[in-house]
This record gives structure tokens, sequence and C-alpha cells, in this order.
């Protein structure tokens, strides 16, 4: 495959102890593919093979349709925002901007790539006096200066606090879809993955474990590893106990989870986990459900986090929900007492358990 | 006495304040040390035993020989010592240790054992300095070559490792986005790395500089004649005393560090008075 985006085959190298292993990944142009994985699973040696630093045992790299297998990280066309956005301290931005464009000899009009990006008064500034967020445009300045066919992100967020993330993250993003280039996005944080990824790729240990569309990662782990990684609250183990057309319904010890039936083969008997994301747990007033509601929960422990509160429950089986403030209220909630915990069969993602057969299998 | 953290701001800042005290009466005696000496030195010569010296053809060309033979001990230091520098900085391999430890060696050998050393390899049947003489021409003994040699040995250490630690402080991670923007490796070393560490090599060559400078045993046992301001000065001492001998110290004083001064400047705007930057 080699279209107008990055298409990474097969890309294996050793590096002391770590060792990347047959990492394939691609990206259409104007979308972005975050490399989302624990520290030390490889996301960053990753990314620096692309830019070409690192000599590879074996495999295969398109950019823009160019094999750049075998060119040097000055000929690769790629933009490259490591964290703390990499400005060289010793020019000043325009001086930064400039060195981005005439390195390959482009021609460029400094004056008026900054007015673009919004920092033409910083034109003189050293990058130690900027603000993030325009360390962060004046970064993006110089790459896009150099005329890259892809954007290579290392955790550029990974030093700033969660407030300047949040607003550095939003300009990100609009750059990206304007500048309709590839993008490959390399972080450790959920949050971060979710607000950028048109795809996620899960690397861990230097192999790709999950490659899809961000939904469809983030709805559907693979595995019991991933689903733990992306932070799934709820995980419980079951047996199935019936499976009709579209639904199957779940022991799970203390009570019984209906799921929407998966496309792989179930059985009755088969052993599986069920993942549920916290926030699909919608609570009621106890009795007021007329939904299939798992009746009855009884509130082990409440705690605030951020705006939501998480609420513990015992269902007969551990359950996590979050609650609004006034959803709090309305089902007055409190340790000791009950409420009514509603399950959309839809948002319950069926796995294997690690011994069983079909579905997803925790490899 | 611990302060608890009941205790009130203002008796922590004030015991404080004594360590404070107590730590500036004794930097004060290491002071006092290195000023007072120089100080009593430049006072000793008479504005006319001054001016005698500067008249001294001899000692003129001592002053110009110390000069050369640092600038030029500098000069190797930086040509063959940053790249050294570089690849200790930025490389991992088995004896990195060891010569990090051969680099180091000269500040732990004497000075005249040093010296004694070097005549046994740039001296006249030395193994480089008789082969060097018959194919080349080239002489260590009675020449500003020899002289260099010995300020090298001496004085290179300090630009190895100031400059080390200069690269070191350089992210690699920048010399990376500096490549994807376009740049070959020799140019990311010119345009970025040297630049960003510039202020550890700068204060390196300037150490250097001023050891080579001042140096004495070593350059006095491979090369007497012709004679550097050090080994003047000392000459001048056994031949006619202490005042005679002074004048001449204080020109090298005063060059000494009118070039240090200057260096720092232009090196980092450092000034004499205070940090710059």
């Amino acid at each position: 495959m080699s279209g107008a985006g990055l298409a990474a085959q097969d890309l294996t190298l050793q590096l002391g102890a770590f060792a990347l292993r047959g990492v394939s990944i691609a990206v259409e142009p104007g979308a972005a593919l975050v490399l989302l994985g624990p520290n030390g699973a490889g996301k960053s040696v990753c990314l620096e093979a692309i830019a070409g630093f690192h000599r590879m045992a074996s495999g295969r790299i398109h950019i823009a349709g160019r094999d750049v297998t075998a060119l040097p990280p000055e000929q690769r066309r790629v933009g490259f925002v490591v964290q703390n956005f990499g400005l060289f301290p010793h020019l000043s931005v325009a001086e930064n901007v400039e060195l981005g464009g005439r390195a390959r000899g482009n021609h460029i009009d400094v004056g008026s790539t900054l007015e673009r990006f919004g920092i033409a008064h910083l034109a003189a500034a050293r990058p130690t006096y900027l603000s993030p967020g325009e360390k962060q445009r004046a970064a993006l300045a110089r790459a896009l200066a150099s005329r890259p066919d892809l954007f290579l992100f290392d955790e550029p967020f990974a030093a700033l606090d969660a407030a300047t993330t949040l607003a550095l993250r939003d300009d990100l993003a609009r750059f990206l879809r304007e500048a309709g280039l590839p993008a490959v996005f390399v972080t450790h944080d959920y949050a971060e993955a979710r607000a950028l990824a048109d795809q996620v790729a899960i690397i861990e240990a230097g192999a790709i474990r999950q490659h899809g569309r961000a939904a469809e990662v983030f709805d559907h782990p693979a595995s019991l590893t991933i689903a733990r990684f992306l932070g799934i609250e709820n995980l419980l183990e079951g047996r199935i106990a019936a499976v009709d057309r579209e639904r199957i319904r779940i022991d799970v010890g203390g009570g019984v989870i209906e799921a929407a039936r998966p496309d792989t083969a179930v059985a009755p008997g088969q052993s599986v986990t069920l993942c549920l994301r916290a926030e699909n747990v919608h609570l009621h007033p106890p009795q007021s459900s007329r939904w299939r509601a798992i009746a009855a929960a009884r509130v082990v422990a409440i705690r605030p986090s951020g705006p939501l509160w998480t609420v513990t429950l015992d269902s007969g089986f551990p359950l996590i929900a979050y609650a609004l403030p006034q959803t709090a209220q309305a089902c007055a909630l409190a340790p000791g007492g009950f409420v009514d915990a509603e399950i959309a069969p839809t948002a319950v993602h069926v796995l294997a358990s690690p011994r069983g057969a079909g579905l997803a299998s925790d490899t | 006495m611990t302060a608890t953290p009941q205790s009130s701001a203002l008796s922590r800042s004030g015991s404080s304040r004594i360590v404070y005290l107590v730590f500036w009466l004794l930097g004060t005696v290491l002071l006092a040390i290195v000023v007072l000496p120089l100080l009593r030195l430049a006072l000793q010569p008479s504005l006319a035993g001054l001016a005698a010296a500067i008249d001294d053809a001899e000692v003129r060309q001592a002053l110009w020989l110390s000069v050369a033979g640092a600038f030029f001990a500098a000069l190797f230091a930086a040509l063959f010592g940053i790249p050294l520098a570089y690849v200790l900085a930025r490389s991992k391999f088995r004896g990195r240790g060891l010569i990090g430890a051969i680099v180091d060696l000269p500040l732990s050998v004497p000075h005249t054992v040093a010296g004694i050393a070097l005549l046994m390899v740039f001296g006249r049947r030395g193994i480089i300095g008789e082969p060097a003489d018959a194919l080349l021409g080239l002489r260590f003994w009675a020449t500003l070559a020899g002289i260099v040699v010995a300020m090298v040995f001496v004085s290179a250490p300090y630009t190895v490792n100031s400059a080390r630690i200069g690269f070191q402080s350089v992210d690699p991670r920048l010399e990376m986005v500096a490549r994807t923007l376009g740049l070959g490796p020799w140019q990311v070393l010119w345009r970025v790395t040297l630049p960003l560490a510039w202020h550890g090599i700068a204060t390196g060559l300037t150490l250097t500089f001023a050891r080579a400078i001042s140096e004495f045993s070593a350059v006095v046992i491979l090369v007497y004649y012709p004679m550097t301001a050090p080994v003047k000065i000392y000459e001048l001492f056994l031949r006619f005393g202490l005042d005679e001998a002074s004048a001449a110290a204080v020109l090298l004083l005063a060059l000494s560090l009118g070039l240090f001064v200057l260096f720092r400047h232009f090196a980092y705007g450092t000034t004499i008075a205070g940090a710059g930057r």
C-alpha cells in the first residue's frame, strides 16, 4: 500500500533490550492516528523510526506515495513536534520558522507565516519567553514551513497543566483539520487520545495490539489488557446463560446482565468478561425505572471526581457509575441507600475470557 | 536547633541569617588567601621598575611567547578536544569511563612529572621528538611548538570536560527536530548543537587559555629557552631578587587578568563585576 498518507509496514528493530516487533500502521491524509500505550511500550521509538532515526531490521515506510525506508530524516519530509515543542532556544521565533523553510531550499514568507498563526508580534522573541500556546503555534509554523508530507507529535503536552492542554489540544485539532496532512500523535493519556484521534493504534511491548477507528477501539477493546489500559471501569467476569437472536444473557455471579449479541460465535456456558464504561451505567431513583434496570443496587461509596460523582454500587456484583450532582440529588444517593442502575445492552462489550474460545481473544 | 512547622517566619529567617553570616565569614578567609598576595604583589614594584620591565625586550618577548603559546594551546584543545567531548557526551560505549579518566589524568599528575614525561616523548631523543625532527624538521625543544605541547598537556582537560557538559545539556530531541526540518548531520552540529553548547565550550577554552598562560613546571622542563613569562620571572627572581621579578610578575598578572576578563566577556557576556545574561 502506498497511498497519499502514511503506510508503515512490519517495522521491526532492536534497540538495546527493547524491540519493535512487526509494527504496521496506516494513516490517510487529513486523519490523525493516535498511538496509545503505557510508558515504555515503544510509542516514541515507533515515531522516531518513521522519522528515520533508527536502523530497522525489516519493514517499509511510505510517506505520500514515496518509499522513504532508506532515506535519512532530513529527506523524509516529516514535521516533528516533541514535548515542550522543541523550539531552538538560541534563535528567535522568526529564525526558527525561517530555519524550517530554508533548510529544504523552500522560499517562504516568514512574516505572513507568522501572521497566519497569529504570532507575528513575537517574531523577534526568544522561545523561552513564550507561553505554551505561543510555543505550539511557533512549532507548527516552523514544521509547516518545511512543507512536510506527514506530522509526527511526540507527547507535546506531557509537561503542561490540564487547562492549558485542553486549550492547546483544540488549537492543534483545528490546525490538523486545516492542514489536511496525515498525523501520528503519541500519548499515554486516554483523554488526549479520545479528543484527537480519528484512528487509534494500541501499542504495548513493541507490538500493535489493536488498530482501528477511534470509537471502535475505545468501545470494543480487543483484549482484557487493552480494556484495562483504556481505563474501562467495570470489567465483570461471567458465563453466558442464554443466547437469543439479538441478545445474550450473562450470569455474573450475583446477577444477570444483558448484552447485544456479538458478531462472533457464542454459546451458553462460555466464560466471558464484560466491559462496561461507568458513564453507561445510568442511575434512577429506586423502583422508578421502566427499563431493564438492575433494581435495588446498594450504594457502597460516593466520592467526587471533577464535576461528577463516582458511585460504587453493589448489585450482587461490584459496579461503578458516574452521576451528575443533580442526579445524585434526585436519587438521594447516600452510602447504604439504594438506587436503580440501568445498563443499555448495546453499551456492554463482551470479551472471551482468556481460556474461552470464539469472540475476541486475549492476545 | 530544629525549626518546627509552628515556628514563626521571623525566627526562621533569623536563624538562616546566622547561617549566611557564618558562611560569609568562612568564604572570606578563602577570598583573602587569593586576593591578599596578588594585591601585595601589585603594590610591590615602583612605577620606574614597571617601566623598566616594559622596556626590557626579553620580558616583552617572554610575555608574547606566553600569550601565543596559550592561544595555540586553546586552539589545539578546540580542534581536538571539542570532538572528543562530543563523542563522550553523546555516545555510549565500553571504556567511556576510562577515556574520561585519561582526559582528567593531567589534573592529578604533578606538572614537573608531566614535564619529564613530555621530555621523554617530545625531547631530542623522544619517541616522537626524534623522528619528527628527522622527517619533518619539526622540533619540540627550544621552540614555540614545545611550549604549546606542554601547555596542551596540562590545560586541555578543562576544554574537554567543560565542552562535554555543554553538549550534555543540549536536548538530543532538538537535534532530531532539526534533522526533520531538512538539516544534515553537519548542519545540525553547526547550527543547533554548537550554539547551544557554546557556554560550556567557551568556559572550557577560557580556562584552558588561563591555565596554559600560567604554566611553569611542564614548560620549563621541556623548553627552557625561549623563556615564557613564568620562566622569565623565575629566572629574574633567582638572578636579581624580588624587586626585579615582581615588576615582570605584575605585568604578567595584568595581562592574564585582562585577557581572562576579555574572553569571558566575548564568550558569554560575563563581566568581572557580576554574571551577565
